[in-house]
């Protein structure tokens, strides 16, 4: 079944310190209600951060890209769309 | 242990495996192997000391030390036999040696010396026969004592070759029993080394050596009866080790280290995510990032069909430095990216950098070229450390 969501996380160096860490674990703390509606996936990098005033990390969720992502964020996002 | 050989298309790989008497913790064999960094040579001696325990471990460490030093120091064979058989203590009742050994020297070209005094004869295999080797005995002279016999041969080492190093531990075991009534002896333990070649022609020197003495304690029926030793020198294939990092300075050359990656003959690292971009994007293999969360502190690898393993970039690389400068054991550690490196790097004869120099285009950012400068350091440093402490071979090449 395809799902609603496609979220790639960037694992690259940049978002990687810049907080992207915590949102490896996005897949164990996502609600229920929402974990069937996504499929995740990683990157090395999503090229966003060679932007000038780039602010890491980014997540991608179907071709939307998120800046200074977080998990409350991305949260919030999957429920208002 | 292995070292590069001078003959770039052929190393020399050293290992050995042991047990020790009954449960005596010393053993009264002793292998030592050394690598002369500046004439390209390894020597390795293989001594026994007469019976088992703490005296016997003493007398053959001496043994093996002077073996190595005499060796060393002397070109010629004959005499470093000489000056060890002066120096070496004789047992007042037995009026043997307290201890009998084998030495072998590989120089830079692979020319073999090897000089034996009453140990089991050396093998040599080569493509699943053993060869017969000429030996020449002389007589070694020793004040107030009987002359001593000492073997001597030489020969030619052909990249796959081994010479295995046996004590009397290995040719002796099974000693009594109904199927060996005299022992396995050396022509038997030849024709074992034999099959185990046949069934596995890569096998390591660290595997050989271990496969031997586990059949000779078999023989004993599962008991060290004296101490059981072997030594395996084996001229093999250098293993090859590409690591890629850091995109390439002119984005023309993306193509060019996209063919490095698909042609290098070993195995490869990609070490950086914008690196494996621009492979992925010139060989058209898709890259999964493996959401493993083993360590916290790095960035998750990363998979591609065609490349042995894909790493987050100056994190990564600066912990296998750290891990390489407390010279840890990969077997010690949380198997995260870095540590999958240091163990690639640790399999490796011959180990090949190249560094990407490209800073980030986008940026007018005065601060970047320090991250560029920051991969060239830790890339030197691991190089080095891999050079100095490993006995690797290495090369950085900038792109
Ligand atoms: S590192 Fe995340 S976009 Fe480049």
């Amino acid at each position: 079944m395809e799902k609603k969501f496609k979220i790639t996380i960037c694992s690259g160096t940049t978002c990687y310190v810049l907080g992207g860490a915590h949102l490896m674990m996005l897949e164990d703390v996502l609600p229920d209600d929402l974990k069937e509606k996504v499929e995740i996936i990683g990157s090395t990098c999503l090229q966003a951060c060679h932007g000038e005033n780039a602010r890491a990390p980014f997540v991608r969720i179907n071709d939307y890209l998120m800046e200074n992502a977080s998990i409350p964020k991305i949260v919030e996002y999957l429920r208002t769309h | 242990m292995s070292f590069p050989s001078n003959i770039s298309d052929c190393c020399v790989e050293v290992d050995f495996h042991q047990k020790n008497c009954g449960k005596q913790r010393t053993g009264g064999d002793v292998f030592l192997s050394r690598k002369l960094k500046a004439q390209q040579r390894v020597i390795s001696v293989l001594s026994d000391g007469l019976g088992s325990g703490i005296k016997a471990g003493v007398l053959a460490t001496l043994t093996a030390v002077m073996g190595i030093n005499y060796m060393s120091s002397f070109r010629d064979p004959a005499k470093a036999a000489r000056s060890i058989m002066d120096t070496l203590p004789v047992c007042s009742q037995r009026h043997i040696s307290y201890s009998t050994f084998s030495m072998v020297d590989v120089d830079f070209e692979n020319d073999v010396r090897i000089v034996e005094y009453d140990n089991p004869p050396v093998m040599v295999a080569r493509e699943n026969e053993i060869i017969n080797l000429q030996r020449q005995q002389i007589e070694v002279a020793r004040t107030g004592k009987e002359p001593a016999p000492i073997l001597l041969a030489d020969f030619h080492a052909l990249p796959g070759d081994r010479i295995i190093m046996i004590s009397d531990g290995v040719s002796q075991s099974g000693i009594g029993s109904n199927s060996m009534p005299f022992g396995w002896g050396a022509d038997k333990a030849g024709e074992y080394v034999k099959t185990l070649i046949v069934k596995d022609p890569k096998i390591s020197a660290h595997d050989l050596a271990t496969a031997i003495v586990e059949k000779a304690w078999l023989n004993n029926g599962g008991k060290a009866l004296d101490d059981i030793t072997c030594g395996v020198i084996y001229f093999r294939q250098p293993r090859k080790l590409l690591i890629m990092t850091g995109p390439p300075y002119d984005q023309r050359k993306d193509v060019m280290l996209a063919e490095l990656a698909k042609n290098f003959p070993g195995k490869k690292i990609i070490c950086g995510g914008t690196t494996a971009n621009i492979v992925s994007r010139e060989t058209g293999q898709p890259v999964h990032v493996l959401f493993e969360r083993i360590d916290p502190d790095l960035p998750p690898g990363a998979a591609m069909e065609g490349v042995d393993l894909i790493t987050e970039g100056i994190l990564t690389v600066g912990r296998v430095a750290k891990y390489l400068e407390d010279k840890r054991d990969p077997d010690n550690l949380p198997q995260n990216p870095a540590t999958k490196i240091l163990r690639l790097m640790l399999n490796s004869d011959i180990i090949d950098f190249v560094v990407g120099t490209r800073v980030n285009e986008f940026h007018q950012d005065p601060n970047m070229p320090v991250e560029l400068e920051i991969r060239r350091n830790v890339i030197k440093k691991i190089a080095a450390l891999l050079e100095d402490q490993q006995l690797k071979e290495t090369s950085i090449q900038y792109i």
